[in-house]
């Protein structure tokens, strides 16, 4: 098995501020968002992460997209370390999330050009993929609007195509249908599906039980910050289905804590 | 290198192609000072002198004042020999801006003045202060007889009324010299306010910085295209700003400023005017890009970059006493050593070494601020502090 992602004891804390505290009701000044975790994804397969709000799945894709630092732990996409060699991880992977944002007031295809520069990409190369991409999700007709004047789901398809504008074998998309409707949900994950067709690896975090079940191959679930479950989807879902997996574990562990 | 042109053609991309950025950073400044200037200076000349004309009607004007009354072109002195009540009447109602009657031997009595029964002579003058004319008449008649009273009191005269050694040029270029540096400064930093807090705390607080940070792109290469293109925008609004000032600068001066001219300025002059700006404007754009990335919102980099306003202008100020004499080091100190370089340039005596410094240690300066904003950059306790 070709392992392209490899996760070890993986780790990361943040400090509350007062304000934070309060906001969160508790009085740890320290909250481990995301602890010793490890699992590792396979070429070619859907890797899911699945986990309440608050579990710590944003805090470790953003570890894997080299946004931020682990405390402690390494994990290496493609060999290369997010820790030691940021810069290459970088140039390998896509990432996909909520927090990254596009500047409303270009357009598509000044965006695409100009995230295609960033990455150094060709731009024959870049004409083609622009071509290709704006046809398969409509962006075409909207290649020259002002992202400002597009729709929601508009939107999130043009992030969704400039975070995979270096044609990355490794992509990272976090909660990538949150906030659509069925349809523009459905293009989405269709994508997700062609991608893996072509051999791409894809790790994906959602709390959306259904979505894990429809298109992942195997899947983590995270609770506080910690792996509770890991292991193909048929297998998790071979008894029941996985909400009713999902609950026995959160509650075994509610209980252990007791 | 490819990161870096990247990053500036996006930031001119998002300037010049917003026609409301555009007009409110660079073209609204310079229009806006040349207008207001301009229309100080003619609304403060309009009070002073004026082409206007005043009637005034003078009884038994005395032969020894009526030449130098008709060296006054303002005031257009009729004789009057009717009765006194027609004339207040005329002034009253504004046909007459000013009604004087002398003492009917005005000359002889003058002639006696050293003669102890000598009294004093009363001139009775009528106007009305509620008509801006007649206030205005009043006043130069009055000033021209305070100079004629001081003449035959004579008990001593400025030969010729002193001899001014300076030639126009240099008289000019040392108002100018104590004005400009401390408004060009403050206008270079409105500039830069302009543009920097926007596009550093505006682009971390929107979240389209994070993702740039996703990218291969170098931080130091966000950092360097950032500063040179913000650099380049500030320095297109401190120029016409600048324009603006040193254009209505004749306007606002009038008369007083004849000597004024810009070809009394050298072409070496300007490139080194031009290389001083840009030098300031990259240390400013440096200095609040980085204050820029500690705030969590352009609201929050603004209070934080006005105080740093305030030590500009106060470093302005303090440069325009000290300038010339100073001692080669203080060109070292940024932003003073600027206002003083422009000082210099300004009084026609700037010197090659003060130069150099002033833009070795602009340069050094800014090059260290792009370091720290790369540090900034990289730090997610900076770039993810919510
Ligand atoms: N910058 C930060 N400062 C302080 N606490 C943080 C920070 N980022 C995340 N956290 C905390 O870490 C924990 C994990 O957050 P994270 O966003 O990773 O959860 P998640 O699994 O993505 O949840 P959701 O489904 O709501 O997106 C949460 O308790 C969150 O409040
Ligand atoms: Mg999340």
């Amino acid at each position: 098995m070709d392992i392209v992602l490899s996760v070890q004891n993986l780790k990361k804390q943040f400090r509350l501020s007062y304000k934070q505290q309060k906001l969160q009701n508790t009085d740890k000044k320290v909250i481990t968002a995301v602890d010793n975790l490890s699992f590792t994804a396979n070429r070619g397969e859907i890797f899911g992460l699945l986990g309440p709000n608050g579990a710590g799945k944003t805090t470790t894709l953003r570890m894997l997209a080299t946004l931020i630092t682990p405390d402690s732990g390494d994990a290496f996409v493609e060999g290369y370390s997010i820790v030691k060699e940021p810069d290459k991880v970088r140039s390998r992977i896509g990432f996909l999330t909520g927090e990254l944002k596009l500047e409303d007031f270009f357009t598509p295809n000044y965006l695409f050009n100009f995230f295609s520069e960033l990455y150094g990409i060709e731009e024959g190369v870049r004409n083609s993929r622009k071509r290709e991409l704006f046809s398969r999700f409509g962006i075409d007709r909207f290649a020259e609007v002002k992202l400002a004047n597009l729709s929601t789901g508009m939107k999130q398809k043009v992030s969704l195509v400039i975070s995979v504008v270096n044609d990355p074998d490794f992509i990272i998309f976090d909660e990538p249908t949150n906030g659509l409707d069925v349809l523009t949900a459905k293009t989405v994950t269709d994508f997700l599906l062609e991608l893996k067709a072509q051999g791409k690896t894809i790790i994906l975090s959602t709390h959306i039980f259904s979505l894990v079940e429809k298109i992942c191959d195997r899947a983590g679930i995270i609770i506080d910050g910690r792996l509770a479950a890991l292991d193909t989807v048929s297998a998790l879902t071979a008894q029941k289905n996985l909400e009713d997996v999902f609950f026995d574990i959160y509650a075994a562990r509610q209980g252990g804590a007791q | 290198m490819k990161g870096i042109i990247a990053i500036i053609k996006k930031e001119f991309a998002r300037f010049f192609l917003d026609r409301r950025m555009l007009i409110t950073t660079i073209l609204l400044p310079g229009i806006l000072i040349y207008v207001v200037y301009t229309l100080m200076g003619s609304v403060v000349s309009g009070l002073v002198s004026g082409d206007s004309q005043y009637a005034v009607a003078v009884k038994n004007m005395p032969q020894s004042l009526s030449p130098l009354f008709s060296t006054v072109q303002q005031l257009q002195i009729t004789d009057a020999d009717g009765n006194d009540d027609d004339y207040k009447a005329q002034v009253e109602d504004g046909r007459l801006a000013l009604y004087v009657v002398f003492p009917e031997d005005f000359d002889e009595a003058i002639a006696d003045k050293n003669d102890p029964a000598f009294q004093t002579l009363q001139i009775e003058m009528w106007y009305n202060s509620a008509d801006e004319n007649s206030s205005l008449a009043y006043s130069l008649f009055v000033g021209v007889l305070d100079a004629y009273e001081e003449s035959i009191a004579n008990l001593f005269d400025v030969k010729d009324g002193g001899y001014d050694l300076a030639s126009d040029a240099s008289v000019t270029s040392y108002i100018l010299s104590a004005v400009v540096p401390m408004v060009l400064l403050v206008l270079l930093f409105s500039g830069c306010m302009a543009v920097a807090p926007e596009s550093i705390a505006g682009e971390k607080e929107r979240g389209t910085l994070a993702t740039m940070l996703v990218t291969p792109v170098k931080r130091s290469h966000i950092a360097i295209g950032k500063i040179v293109s913000l650099s380049c925008i500030s320095l297109l609004s401190g120029v016409s700003s600048f324009l603006g000032l040193i254009l209505s600068l004749p306007n606002l001066m009038q008369g007083a400023f004849d000597g004024f001219s810009l070809s009394m300025f050298s072409v070496g002059d300007y490139f080194m005017m031009l290389g001083v700006m840009l030098s300031t404007v990259l240390l400013l754009v440096g200095v609040i890009s980085c204050v820029s990335a500690l705030a969590k919102s352009v609201k929050e980099a603004s209070s934080y970059v006005g105080p740093l306003n305030i030590i500009v202008i106060v470093v302005g100020l303090l440069s325009s006493f000290a300038g010339g004499a100073a001692s080669p080091l203080l060109y070292l100190i940024p932003v003073y050593n600027s206002a003083m370089i422009v000082t210099d340039i300004m009084a026609l005596s700037v010197s090659p070494l003060a130069f150099a410094l002033t833009m070795l240690s602009n340069i050094v300066v800014a090059g260290l601020l792009v370091f720290l904003l790369t540090r900034m950059f990289n730090s997610e306790k900076i770039m993810f502090n919510k």
